[in-house]
């Protein structure tokens, strides 16, 4: 595959792509495939950027007959001319920069993300009281109905006294079963992930769609799980009791549209599992194609250069 | 299980005793103050507070006579610090909401109304799931 064709790829993947894919409605159908096509965009964008980049500095190296490289890299520039020679040379640093950014992104994020857990879970064991009943809950002492899970090793599941006293005990078992699912599926690393491609690439690449579009569809997921154990009007009326809850201050947040979405899809349509097979078909191209493109050039130029005489 | 509750007992009965007397307390205070309803040796308290000053909850006090110690924050304060990430009203909210997974989405006032409408929308319906 051409440097050409990677880069069209690499740059359809991390614009038009996923801003078709964040607009479109299916997802709400089929969350669990939805969320593995994000993935598979995702991953085959970054994919496709790296082979992208590396292709084009790639001209900076010519193979002789045998294979191996034939002059090293200033060298080619009298084959290139200068002005061919120093773009392939700022592609290939900007791809190494590219990969170093996401590295850093994906440990900064990782660090953050579990320091603030620690921290937080550390006051929420001092201040929340432990039922009897239910070993992995705490509860705070607040009237405020709150509802969160902080997920890890040592997960935890948060509720309050507002929590116990205003929903009944269906609704409370469809918040825990929502909030378990999440902790068992382990949801936070998926958003890790995306928080990560978010934080290295905040612009020019709809990361934010990305990332604002599988914290929805996870949501979904731990719905649906909820559902399965308690059907869906129980978990609606825990969903609009817990979205009111105000601060200490007094004022009401400033919401986004997706609370709506979910009541609604409570009573819309089931899931399809047509829709789910197409995505999962979809994610599967996606991949395969810059996957197999990258591997098997590589794995042929592996192979000369071992099998050289 | 029993033992690590155990723990959390202690260490949120040494931050009450904290909290209630509001002063920098030395270890024989807290542990005077805590005997009283429970059989406490001194060298529990002693570590307790070493574990609570190692999580930032409480801080040594190097006085020339004893140490004494004496909690970061208020009780009042721990609180609100844990609603503001709970109900997620945190400046740099899109960072913060990495920390927890929160159960639903904190509705304005204008999505209020939708999402009453879809509650009751959803209630009337008869078809089971």
């Amino acid at each position: 595959m051409s440097a050409l064709a990677f880069t069209a790829l690499a740059l359809m993947l991390a614009g038009p792509v996923p801003a078709v894919l964040a607009r479109s409605s299916w997802p709400l159908r089929a969350p669990r495939a939805a969320v593995v096509l994000w993935q598979a965009v995702a991953a085959a964008a970054v994919l496709s950027s790296f082979s992208a980049g590396l292709s084009i500095a790639a001209m900076l190296f010519v193979p002789n007959a045998a294979g191996r490289p034939l002059v090293g890299i200033t060298g080619s520039a009298d084959r290139l001319g200068w002005p061919l020679w120093l773009a392939s040379v700022l592609v290939f640093g900007l791809t190494l920069l590219i990969g170093a950014r996401l590295i850093v992104a994906v440990v900064a994020v990782a660090v953050g993300t579990r320091r603030r857990r620690a921290h937080h879970r550390t006051v929420v064991d001092l201040l929340g009281e432990c039922r009897h009943d239910m070993n992995d809950v705490r509860v705070l002492g607040v009237s405020e109905p709150l509802a969160y899970c902080l997920p890890g090793m040592r997960s935890r599941v948060v509720l309050s006294e507002g929590t116990l006293s205003t929903l009944s005990a269906t609704e409370l078992a469809a918040i825990l079963r929502h909030e378990r699912a999440h902790l068992r599926a382990r949801h936070d690393l998926v958003l890790e992930a995306f928080t990560a491609v978010h934080t290295a690439f905040p612009r020019f690449v709809r990361s934010g769609s990305a990332l604002a579009a599988v914290r929805l569809l996870v949501e979904l997921l731990a719905d649906d799980a909820a559902v399965r154990a308690t059907g869906p009007r129980p978990l609606a009326r825990a969903l609009v009791a817990c979205a009111s809850a105000r601060t200490p201050a007094g004022a009401l947040a400033a919401g986004g549209p997706t609370t709506v979405v979910r009541v609604r899809r409570l009573a819309g349509r089931p899931n399809s599992r047509a829709l789910s097979l197409t995505a999962y078909l979809a994610a599967a191209a996606i991949l395969v194609v810059p996957t197999v493109s990258v591997a098997v050039p590589w794995l042929t130029e592996l192979h000369r250069l071992f099998s050289a005489p | 299980m029993a033992r690590l509750n155990r723990l959390g007992d202690l260490e949120r009965a040494v931050m009450d005793q904290l909290w209630d007397t509001g002063q920098p307390q030395t270890v024989r205070q807290v542990h005077e103050a805590l005997s009283a309803r429970r059989d406490l040796a001194y060298t529990t308290v002693m570590t307790v507070l070493q574990r609570l000053a190692r999580k930032n909850l409480v801080v040594q006090i190097r006085d020339e006579r004893a140490h004494q110690y004496a909690a970061t924050r208020g009780r009042d304060e721990l609180v609100a610090g844990l609603m503001v990430d709970a109900l997620d009203q945190a400046a740099d909210s899109e960072d913060r909401r990495a920390a927890l997974m929160h159960f639903v989405e904190q509705v304005g006032a204008d999505e209020a109304d939708a999402l009453r409408d879809a509650l009751a929308d959803l209630e009337s319906r008869h078809r089971p799931h």
